[in-house]
């Protein structure tokens, strides 16, 4: 959210003070935190029976309605970035389901409130389908026009759900002694298992995923997570319980009609619990919620209710926006950070040499072997925008187990290759092959599954993630069971070491991307890559923008990574580092491959010195070898 | 066939007022990439106005334009540096909350002002029709869809023929390009800003003949115009002008062959078949989402 700066960091140090440093405060901090929460929990699990005011246990009972709603709702607006004005809309869904279910089959509402919770997660996950192309503003829209849409079918839907007239559920047979008890409890188990998903979600490889995607997520999609999947499970999960409170808060009111359950005051009051509590913190909209719902009472009481209602929660929502855009807890503990860290220098960067870098002559690259087989072809590939020819019919192989290059002047359509074989750009002719597959009508994530792994020229990472939550992220291949891994401890989270280890950031892993200097994140986007466990490596650029030391480095990784079988391709214009490094090299001008061979080649190719010289041009010297 | 005829002229005129209206959503979405959820507040205060000043004053509603255009116009401006301009580096998600919850704020200062019953303007001429063969054109909306296309003319007007329309056009299509060749883009960020209210008040003056509100009618006018701007392609002008109409006309058909009580729900349908089948809208074009983001 606030990352001004944070790309200007010199290179090597790290910001102090606003950055979040190491484990130690934040550990240190959870004590007093978890004791607090603990209280609450009990002082809200004994209060009914301790006391028999109703009108504070209706409070409460309210209160966790719109907790529950929040922790839903942060599972994609929190987690997945994906704004819902419409999350109210689960509530009114659940409460018509028990409502529909109880006057046309009968039993008690409490049978139905689990296939409340089913109904709402299924029209939730076909929402999440038209949502697969909608992003940003266009997916606000389409929540609106949900709760409007559902609003209008419960209103005019007579047969079904007795238009404006409404249904009326019976009244409880319990023991007036119990009071409300038995929808508090109900709730109260609800929110608790809420909270337990959202507790595991935030750990495991999907929550992990869905922040990548909030973060950027056409990068995710190239990380290997399939998007569209995602956001269908994410939709669904923020539903489910939702629409089973729903169903208990229907049978706690008793009434069900179109304008009071579908009103958009829910939504809002939903949304604000969790924007004022804190964005993608655990324990943000249940504290969101118990403020909104007293806000809820105090403007009832005092000021009679509607307008005031409209001008507390408008006010609220604009003010919050303004003031407190990252909610009560993420900017409490930001203070209390800063305040435990005054005077405190921040964590220094550290030089980048003298890890496994003997002086030593590199060695020429060698040539692939003539009968090494292509992993990657590229037949014919072409696209445009608008009249500009980008890639005009490129055709190319690489072959298995080589470090090969591509290079050509700029704007002779490099990037827009590497976009179009790793599937963030779809080519208007041509095919793309790897290893024995059709790639070119692939979504990138299947690509990455299958084998491909690439970078970008301008490094993109997930900002707001820390180093290690980056390199966890990628997703190797799709299997539901993947998804539940745990991401932040255990087989995963090892494996990130490792390879934070062999790029040499392993120190960072706490911290948050957006901190680190360019070079450190060059190298964290090459870990990051190697969790898909690529055979083929694009690299754009990797030795563009940093520092000499670090692009020697990144070249003896290059090598490290290809002695152990990883294929190169690598996108470069530092002529020597290429021309040390790979073989063969391609020429790519004016969107076509117009040479190829081994470096030595290539530099006497008359026609790539014309491309990239103008034809007057004499060499006088080889460059590099 | 009459009654289609009907259905489709009446459609049309109403559509020219809903192309007002959303022209000015699109236009603040195109240049500054804000969704104003307020827009539908901002034209039903702007009904309110004209309802009074019709009331106290008796003057026309349709003459009003004159009055409420600058007054929204300076109310925008004003809105915009107060709450908008802050925040224009924040990312898009927090405009869309702002902006709704300043609705919200509008709606519940407009009940306290005028209370929340239905109220609708009835100039002399309201209950007048012209007939033309068999069919029958009530006045108010043949006077309403002719205002709105002339106020209509001359936004496009101001933004083909002006220096600062060019100078919107250039901020809606590459802001750094537009600082570089010495355009304010913030301010001309807040100027459109005003001018996307100053058209909601203009248009908001039109629909307080055509339709009866009240403060809670916002919503339904906002998800009318959001449907529009997604069938049209967010940002395209052009676009928005082609939505209005296929949704007037739209709605006009559904409420002659389907029922009226399903008419608020025809710009629900669109937003979705539209993202279903074509996100990007009738004009809209996909942007380069790689160079975006570099």
């Amino acid at each position: 959210m606030t990352d001004s700066g944070a790309t200007a960091v010199a290179e090597g140090t790290l910001k102090g003070g606003g950055a979040p440093p190491s484990q130690a405060p934040s550990k240190a901090l959870r004590s007093p935190w978890t004791a607090l929460i603990a209280v609450a929990v009990v002082l809200v699990g004994v209060f009914p029976v301790l006391s028999d005011d109703l009108y504070y246990q209706n409070m409460i009972i309210l209160s966790m309605v719109f907790a529950i709603g929040a922790v839903g709702l942060n599972v994609i607006t929190g987690y997945a970035g994906y704004i819902s004005l419409g999350q109210g809309a689960f509530i009114g869904i659940g409460a018509y389901t028990v409502g529909i279910c109880v006057t046309d089959i009968g039993g008690s509402p409490w049978v139905w409130v689990p296939v409340a919770g089913l109904v709402a997660g299924a029209l939730a996950a076909l929402l999440g389908v038209v949502a697969m192309r909608a992003r940003g503003h266009a997916f606000v829209i389409l929540t609106i026009a949900f709760l409007f849409l559902v609003q209008l079918l419960a209103t005019n839907w007579d047969s079904l759900t007795n238009g404006t007239g409404g249904i009326t559920l019976p009244i409880p047979t319990w023991n007036v002694e119990y009071q409300y008890w038995p929808f508090y409890y109900t709730l109260m188990g609800l929110l608790g298992v809420s909270l337990l998903m959202s507790w595991w979600i935030r750990r495991n490889k999907f929550g992990m995923g869905l922040i990548a995607i909030r973060e950027d997520e056409d990068k995710a999609a190239t990380v290997g997570v399939s998007t569209p999947t995602y956001k269908i499970l994410a939709f669904a999960a923020s539903a489910v319980f939702v629409g089973m409170a729903g169903g208990v808060y229907g049978y706690y009111i008793s009434f069900i009609d179109p304008l009071g359950m579908f009103n958009i005051l829910l939504s809002v009051q939903i949304i604000l619990s969790l924007l004022l509590g804190g964005r993608a913190t655990l324990w943000g909209p249940v504290l969101g919620a118990f403020i909104i719902e007293w806000l809820n009472e105090t403007s009832n009481n005092e000021f009679s209710g509607g307008n005031a209602r409209l001008l507390i929660f408008g006010g609220l929502l604009v003010l919050v926006v303004l003031f407190l855009p990252r909610g009560i807890i993420p900017t409490a503990s930001h203070w209390i950070e800063r305040w435990r860290a005054r005077g405190r220098a921040g964590l220094a960067g550290e030089r980048l040499t003298g890890i496994d870098l003997r002086e030593r002559e590199a060695p020429a690259p060698s040539a692939p072997p003539p009968d090494a087989k292509p992993l990657l072809e590229v037949k014919g590939l072409e696209k445009s925008f608008g009249g500009v020819r980008a890639v005009d019919g490129a055709s190319f192989a690489v072959p298995e187990g080589s470090i090969t290059a591509l290079i050509g002047p700029n704007g002779s359509g490099k990037t827009t290759v590497f976009n179009l074989i790793g599937g963030t750009m779809a080519s208007q002719a041509g095919e793309v092959w790897f290893d024995g597959q059709r790639l070119d009508r692939k979504p990138p994530w299947q690509r990455a599954h299958l084998g491909l792994g690439r970078t970008f020229q301008i490094t993109r990472l997930f900002r707001e993630m820390t180093v290690l939550e980056n390199v966890v992220a990628p997703l190797r291949g799709f299997h539901l069971g993947l998804l539940g891994a745990d991401a932040v401890s255990g087989r995963e989270a090892r494996r990130a070491e490792e390879l934070l280890d062999f790029v040499g950031m392993r120190k960072y892993r706490d911290v948050q991307a957006s901190a680190l200097s360019y070079g450190q994140q060059k190298l964290l986007e090459l870990a990051q890559i190697l969790m898909l466990d690529p055979r083929l490596i694009m690299l754009d650029e990797p030795a563009g923008g940093i520092n000499p030391t670090l692009i020697e480095r990144i070249g003896e990784m290059i090598r490290e990574l290809n002695s152990r079988g990883k294929t190169f391709l690598i996108v470069e214009h530092n002529m020597p580092f290429v021309l040390g490094l790979c073989n063969p090299v391609l020429v790519l001008a004016r969107g076509q491959t117009i040479a190829s061979g081994s470096p030595d080649e290539v530099q006497r190719d008359p026609k790539v010195l014309d491309a990239y010289l103008g034809e007057d041009f004499r060499l006088e010297q080889p460059v590099g070898t | 066939m009459t009654e289609f005829l009907q259905a489709l002229i009446l459609g049309l005129l109403i559509g020219g007022v809903y192309a007002l209206l959303a022209s000015g959503l699109t236009l603040i979405f195109g240049v500054m990439n804000v969704i104003n959820i307020a827009h539908g507040a901002f034209l039903i205060l702007a009904a309110f106005v004209t309802w009074s000043l019709w009331r106290e004053i008796g003057m026309d509603p349709l003459l009003a334009i004159v009055v409420l255009t600058p007054l929204m116009f300076g109310f925008g401006w004003l809105l915009y540096n107060a709450t908008i301009r802050p925040i224009r580096r924040a990312p898009p998600a927090a405009s869309v909350l702002l902006t709704f919850g300043l609705a919200l704020f509008l709606e519940g200062i407009m009940g306290v002002i005028w209370g929340n019953t239905s109220h609708s303007v009835r100039p002399e001429y309201f209950t007048e029709s012209f007939q033309i063969g068999e069919l029958f054109l009530p006045k108010a909306q043949v006077y309403g869809g002719l205002v709105a296309i002339v106020v209509l003319a001359s936004l496009y007007l101001v933004l083909t023929r002006s220096w600062l329309g060019r100078a919107i056009r250039a901020s809606a299509v590459n802001p750094q390009g537009a600082e570089l060749v010495g355009v304010n883009v913030a301010s001309v960020a807040a100027l459109t800003f005003a001018i996307g209210v100053a058209s909601a008040g203009a248009g908001g003056a039109i629909a307080s003949v055509l339709y009866p509100f009240l403060p809670g009618s916002h919503y339904q006018w906002i998800a009318r115009l959001l449907g529009i701007i997604v069938l049209g392609g967010m940002g395209s002008l052009p676009g928005a002008v082609i939505g209005a109409l296929c949704l007037g006309v739209a709605e006009l058909m559904t409420v002659t062959y389907i029922g009226p009580e399903w008419a608020t729900g025809v710009p629900y349908v669109f937003v979705f078949i539209v993202l279903l089948l074509r996100p990007q809208g009738i004009l809209g074009t996909r942007l380069r989402q790689d160079v975006a983001t570099a």
